[in-house]
């Protein structure tokens, strides 16, 4: 870890090279996002609630999800682009480097204009608890941490996955896409309002239900069950079957002669 | 044992085959033929500690794959590499710790900010204690000249400042082999010469291996006292550069300046010809034609209005070399 630190503090170093590029970077990153709370308020105005959903637990909903996925997109952006430093012959110099591959990778690239959003994410979810007059407890305040944590996980997870079949393709697949910014679009809302098949999918596949469908209902008090309270620990097994994935797929990848 | 033991390397590639055309690229699509190719066939050589050993051999001869095999990058497909008592691929952190690596073309200095952060990370990349860091890192600039250069933005360095800084932060954290792959491309001679002197020194000072490939025979014939010549992934020779001229120094480059057309001929001892916007070029071996009758002979076709004769040039060698093993 001290690897990605020294590196991290490399990324905001070259930032500051580009003062004013990052500048205005970090806001027009700030502003990109508000446009989707501006449609879940419009349906809102319209519908009053989905499923039994208001618009304040909608919005909790969707920023846990969106507070995951910025904070990949941050500080682990080496890994979303993954591809990139396969075709350019950037995978060599990892490689002969006395260091954990994953480390490097991740320690490869940071996107730091996009702390934004994460600053945005966590003002809205603070936003909808004061709105959504809940009694707050320690455990409560636990299944919200894990929420997140699980929310991180899962999108790591996927990344970590893609990066691992990547090395197969070398070209980025666009089925990356498919799982984190369209999973991304599903699982912003609870995933009970979709279909069953749907719902099976996102609890068993990808598991984006176990972070912000079972647990949710634990932390809005619409159910007691303990396991649905800690159904966000189950995103490790995701996370440890990509970390085989990627593990098994780097010592077989072959690279190019040239 | 010795330091780099090498035994029958081999590595197969296969290639997918496809023509050119978007119906061919549709085609490969759906049907894809796979080729393979002998990058590296049955290789062997030995090197032993503190030797500078050229490498060459044309493009795609399969020079920068045997490199990529002896540093741990890519798995060989049969045979065995022993280096320092370690096989780069099955022990890949542990040996890499040991190895330095210059990709001329492949640059691992961050672009944004001066090299010197760079080489701050390495320091924790490669876990050098303080003490150990400065002191090398004090040593390399001074020896590379590169004080001032090492603060500045990378993106703002000349082609020789970048190269200098490049060697430098791959020799942080006292290698003991270094591999040099096309070291010098595109530098001056001035830079050059600097790059040059340096591995010179390096080697002397620290008994460092060097393995380094390169298409300028100069860098060759400056720093290699052995030279391992590949040609369609087979070794082709192994020797001392005054073995090498002994055997093939006997090729002239003949300049030949005319404004006439010179016809095809066969002759023996012409090894290559080449045409140029203000004549042709010549390879030729002295053992088989005289400088003066290939002169005479030539003279009977053309007007000859400027000769130049580039003596015992390592390039021409190399040439004749490529040409006698049909590489």
């Amino acid at each position: 870890m001290d690897l990605y630190f020294k590196a991290l503090g490399m990324h905001i170093k070259t930032s500051c090279e580009y003062k004013l590029s990052s500048i205005i970077n970090f806001i027009a990153q700030f502003f990109v996002m508000f446009s989707d709370y501006f449609i879940i308020i419009a349906l809102f105005s319209k519908f009053g609630n989905i499923k039994g959903f208001t618009l304040y637990e909608i919005l909790l909903c969707y920023s846990i999800i969106q507070l995951g996925y910025s904070i990949n997109d941050v500080f682990f952006k080496g890994l979303d682009d993954f591809s990139d430093i396969i075709i350019n012959g950037m995978f060599d110099r990892l490689l002969v480097r006395p260091r954990s591959l994953l480390i490097q990778i991740l320690a490869s690239k940071v996107s730091l204009v996009r702390t934004s959003r994460i600053i945005q994410c966590i003002g809205i979810m603070i936003y909808s608890i004061i709105n959504l007059d809940l009694e707050l407890n320690l455990i409560k305040v636990i299944v919200l941490l894990l929420m997140i944590i699980g929310s991180v996980v899962i999108f790591f997870s996927i990344l970590l996955l893609m990066s691992g079949l990547s090395f197969f393709t070398v070209q980025g697949l666009e089925i990356k896409s498919l799982f984190t910014y369209g999973g991304k679009q599903i699982a912003q809302y609870p995933i009970a309002i979709f279909k069953k098949y749907i719902v099976l999918f996102f609890t068993f596949v990808i598991p984006y239900g176990l972070v912000n469908y079972y647990p949710y209902l634990y932390f809005l008090g619409r159910n007691d069950n303990v396991f649905y309270a800690f159904a966000p620990l189950g995103t490790l097994i995701f996370l440890g079957i990509s970390l085989v994935v990627f593990k098994l797929s780097s010592n077989k990848y072959v690279s190019t002669g040239s | 044992m010795s330091f780099i033991d090498v035994n029958h390397l081999s590595k197969t590639f296969k290639v997918a085959k496809r023509n050119s055309g978007l119906k061919a690229a549709l085609k490969s699509f759906v049907n894809r033929k796979y080729v393979s190719i002998d990058a590296v066939k049955d290789v062997s050589f030995k090197i032993n500690k503190g030797e500078i050993v050229g490498y060459i051999g044309p493009n795609g001869a399969g020079k920068s794959t045997t490199i990529k095999m002896l540093c741990g990058i890519l798995k060989p497909d049969s045979g065995s590499i022993s280096i320092n008592h370690m096989s780069p691929f099955e022990e890949r952190k542990k040996f890499v710790k040991d190895i330095g690596v210059v990709f001329g073309q492949r640059s691992q200095l961050w672009w944004d900010i001066p090299a010197e952060d760079t080489f701050d990370l390495l320091k924790v990349i490669y876990k050098i204690d303080d003490k150990e860091y400065l002191e090398t890192k004090n040593k390399l600039v001074e020896m590379l000249d590169i004080k001032d250069v090492i603060k500045m933005p990378v993106r703002q360095l000349s082609l020789g400042q970048r190269m200098r800084c490049e060697i430098a932060a791959s020799l942080l954290h006292k290698p003991s082999i270094l591999f040099l792959d096309e070291p010098t491309i595109g530098l001056d001679a001035v830079s050059k010469e600097k790059v040059r002197n340096f591995i010179i020194e390096i080697n002397k000072k620290y008994k460092t291996t060097v393995i380094l490939t390169s298409h300028d025979m100069n860098d060759i014939e400056a720093l290699a006292n052995r030279i391992i010549l590949i040609g369609r992934g087979s070794k082709l020779f192994d020797g001392t550069l005054n073995d090498l001229k002994a055997k093939f120094g006997n090729c002239r480059k003949v300049t030949i300046i005319t404004n006439d057309t010179l016809k095809k001929f066969n002759k023996k001892g012409v090894c290559k010809r080449t045409k140029t916007d203000i004549g042709y070029e010549f390879i030729i071996d002295i053992n088989l034609i005289s400088i003066s009758s290939f002169v005479n002979y030539v003279g009977e076709y053309v007007d000859i209005s400027d000769i130049d004769i580039d003596s015992d040039n390592i390039d021409n060698l190399i040439i004749k070399l490529y040409q006698e093993y049909n590489i």
